[in-house]
């Protein structure tokens, strides 16, 4: 039988030209003695994955289904922790905030982070680069020094905003205390520091769409609104719909502004009418502060549903176009 | 008539980009001014005054640091931070690169699988795991400790995703000629891969830290006694909210705690960037 790769002159035994029959436990054992060193760099990682984040993801779970407050023996009470949250006026409360507070800090603050991304890339040079730094400061802050120095500007006497308006002629608002507003005083919070993020991410997905495409609606006739609404909107989209679900998925934990910007400690908190209590908020509180530490499980678990749900819808609709 | 009104439409829609992107870099700026401000003011003057627009006094400003610096809890929870944030650094980096070398590089049974959970994970959010990490954190007994602090935080699986990413872009050929020499599977990680994605580490390394150094929740979960806290809850300590003198010691620990981003941020402007940007464009 003629085999092109067999070079004349090299040995043609029987043995080389024989088949290889049937694998089973040896190539097993080949197999876990070739991969072991790929399990074994991998294993550092896994096991404080699996120790520190599924193993409490586990506990959670298993103890959501108890009454338990860290000193008693834990009871078993089935579905009564969810039950009983479900009907209480504080989850209620805690979720329809959650819900006012995403619906109008998501859609706000990454048109914001678009705007700017949007005027940033028409810049040239070293205005370029000085802007966005401008712009992206607020996100460098920690959370909690952003929330921190907002609180001030917010205080009713000595805080720069009430100032302001007084000079603009306006009443002085009460920002932190009056429950219709304090949702917006934490909007404006939330927008102020994720701008900056949003827009860098954008700015890059604005940076690659090609020159042409603008060319050619610009000899079509297209004005500058119409270029960003047929081109850079579309091209846009992995990336929009990347910083959306982001932009969601933060939203939906909020924990540190609220908290500070109320003063929060785990005896009192949300504020005046409980108007910033939000779901996050709640669990710590259940957790720490009454110690009722299954309630407080299935707290962060119905959290946890309604992240899924939001973040499913928003892939089905993505899908949908 | 009607080119006049195109460029009429033209000029107020560029006029109004211009004020509205300039009402937000100073709105941007600002807070971050004024608390600098405050810190170099005189105390107790009232706002009407001195409306704090700009530093009036230097003097003022170094009593107001002196002061709070002297204040040994302070100096305690800084380093406590910033021990919290190195430690935080070197685990992740190393625990992330050497989980996403084999995963960007190899392939073997079951990979795919360990990605898809990790992957997974992204969407878990920290209210599902904060209270159960807290009572395995108790059980272990590692409350009001630097290893409570630590260790839950470094299985990233964002670092690790980020790392992968960046780890796919390692030329094989140098990784070839490394394993020709004789080098081993942790030799090509350690003396090939490692040295090559200095950047990617640099990256992980610099956004472990914001994330780190702005981590609000654990520490106030885990860290209660005074000789374990972190700047984040120091900043509350001196809190009367009806005391306009106040004022000045919060802004002042505000300052201070804002100091090492600021220096951070500064220095690697670009890095950062440049990480953050890779994960919108690759998510």
């Amino acid at each position: 039988m003629e085999n092109a790769e067999y070079l004349p002159g090299s040995a043609k035994t029987n043995r080389d030209m024989r088949v290889d029959r049937g694998k089973a436990p040896v190539s097993i054992l080949r197999g876990a003695r070739k991969n072991y060193k790929h399990y074994l760099m991998l294993l550092p990682f896994f096991f404080f994955y699996v120790v520190f984040f599924l193993y409490p993801i586990y506990l959670g779970f298993n103890t959501s289904f108890y009454k338990w407050d860290g000193v008693n023996p834990a009871q078993y009470v089935g579905l009564n922790n969810y039950i009983n949250l479900l009907r209480s006026s504080d989850f209620i409360k805690s979720f329809t905030n959650l819900l006012k507070y995403v619906s109008i800090t998501v859609p706000v603050g990454i048109t914001v982070a678009f705007l700017l991304a949007l005027f940033v890339n028409s810049l040239k040079g070293s205005w370029s680069t000085i802007v966005r730094s401008a712009y992206f400061i607020p996100t460098m802050m920690p959370l909690f020094l952003a929330a921190s120095i907002w609180r001030w500007m917010y205080a009713p006497e000595v805080g720069m905003i009430n100032t302001a308006l007084g000079w603009l002629g306006f009443d002085s608002i009460n920002w932190l205390k009056d429950p219709k507003v304090m949702i917006f005083s934490l909007v404006m919070v939330d927008v102020w520091r994720s701008a900056g993020w949003n827009m860098v991410i954008l700015l890059a997905g604005l940076k690659n769409i090609p020159e042409e495409y603008y060319d050619a609606a610009r000899v079509d006739g297209a004005n500058k609104f119409q270029e960003v609404i047929y081109i850079t909107i579309p091209q846009l989209e992995p990336v929009l719909f990347f910083v959306i679900a982001q932009g969601f998925i933060f939203a939906l934990q909020v924990f540190d502004a609220p908290w500070l910007l109320t003063l929060s400690t785990t005896q009192g908190y949300g504020g005046r009418l409980k108007a910033l209590l939000f779901p996050t908020m709640d669990m710590f509180g259940r957790a720490f502060g009454v110690v009722k530490f299954g309630e407080a499980s299935a707290y962060g678990f119905l959290l946890t549903a309604l992240i899924v749900t939001i973040t499913s819808i928003l892939f089905f609709l993505r899908r949908r176009e | 008539m009607q080119k006049n009104r195109k460029k009429f439409h033209f000029r107020l829609g560029r006029t109004i980009a211009w004020i509205l992107a300039i009402a937000f870099f100073i709105i941007s700026l600002f807070p971050i001014w004024w608390m600098f401000n405050i810190v170099f003011s005189p105390a107790g003057v009232p706002i009407a005054i001195n409306p704090r627009l700009y530093p009036t006094s230097i003097s003022a400003g170094i009593k107001n640091i002196t002061f709070i610096l002297s204040e040994s809890n302070v100096f305690r929870a800084y380093m406590n931070s910033i021990t919290y944030c190195a430690l935080e650094i070197a685990g992740s980096v190393l625990l992330c690169s050497l989980a996403a070398y084999e995963f960007a590089l190899f392939d073997f049974p079951g990979k795919n699988v360990l990605f898809a959970v990790i992957l997974l994970s992204l969407m878990v959010p920290t209210a599902v795991t904060l209270v159960p990490t807290f009572l395995l954190v108790a059980r272990l007994n590692w409350l009001n400790s630097m290893r409570g602090l630590v260790v839950p935080g470094l299985a990233s699986a964002f670092g690790l995703f980020m790392l992968t990413q960046f780890f796919k872009d390692i030329p094989r050929e140098i990784m070839d000629a490394a394993e020709i020499d004789g080098a081993s599977h942790f030799g090509i990680y350690w003396y090939v891969v490692l040295p090559l994605s200095r950047n990617a580490l640099i990256t992980l390394a610099i956004l472990t830290f914001m994330m780190t150094w702005g981590n609000f929740i654990w520490p106030i979960v885990i860290a209660k006694r005074a000789e374990i806290i972190t700047v984040s809850q120091m900043i509350n300590w001196y809190n009367d909210p009806n005391s306009f003198a106040t004022i000045n010691s919060q802004m002042t620990a505000f300052l201070l705690a804002a100091l090492l981003p600021i220096i951070v941020y500064t220095l690697f402007q670009r890095q950062i960037i440049q990480g953050i940007s890779i994960t919108g464009l690759k998510g």
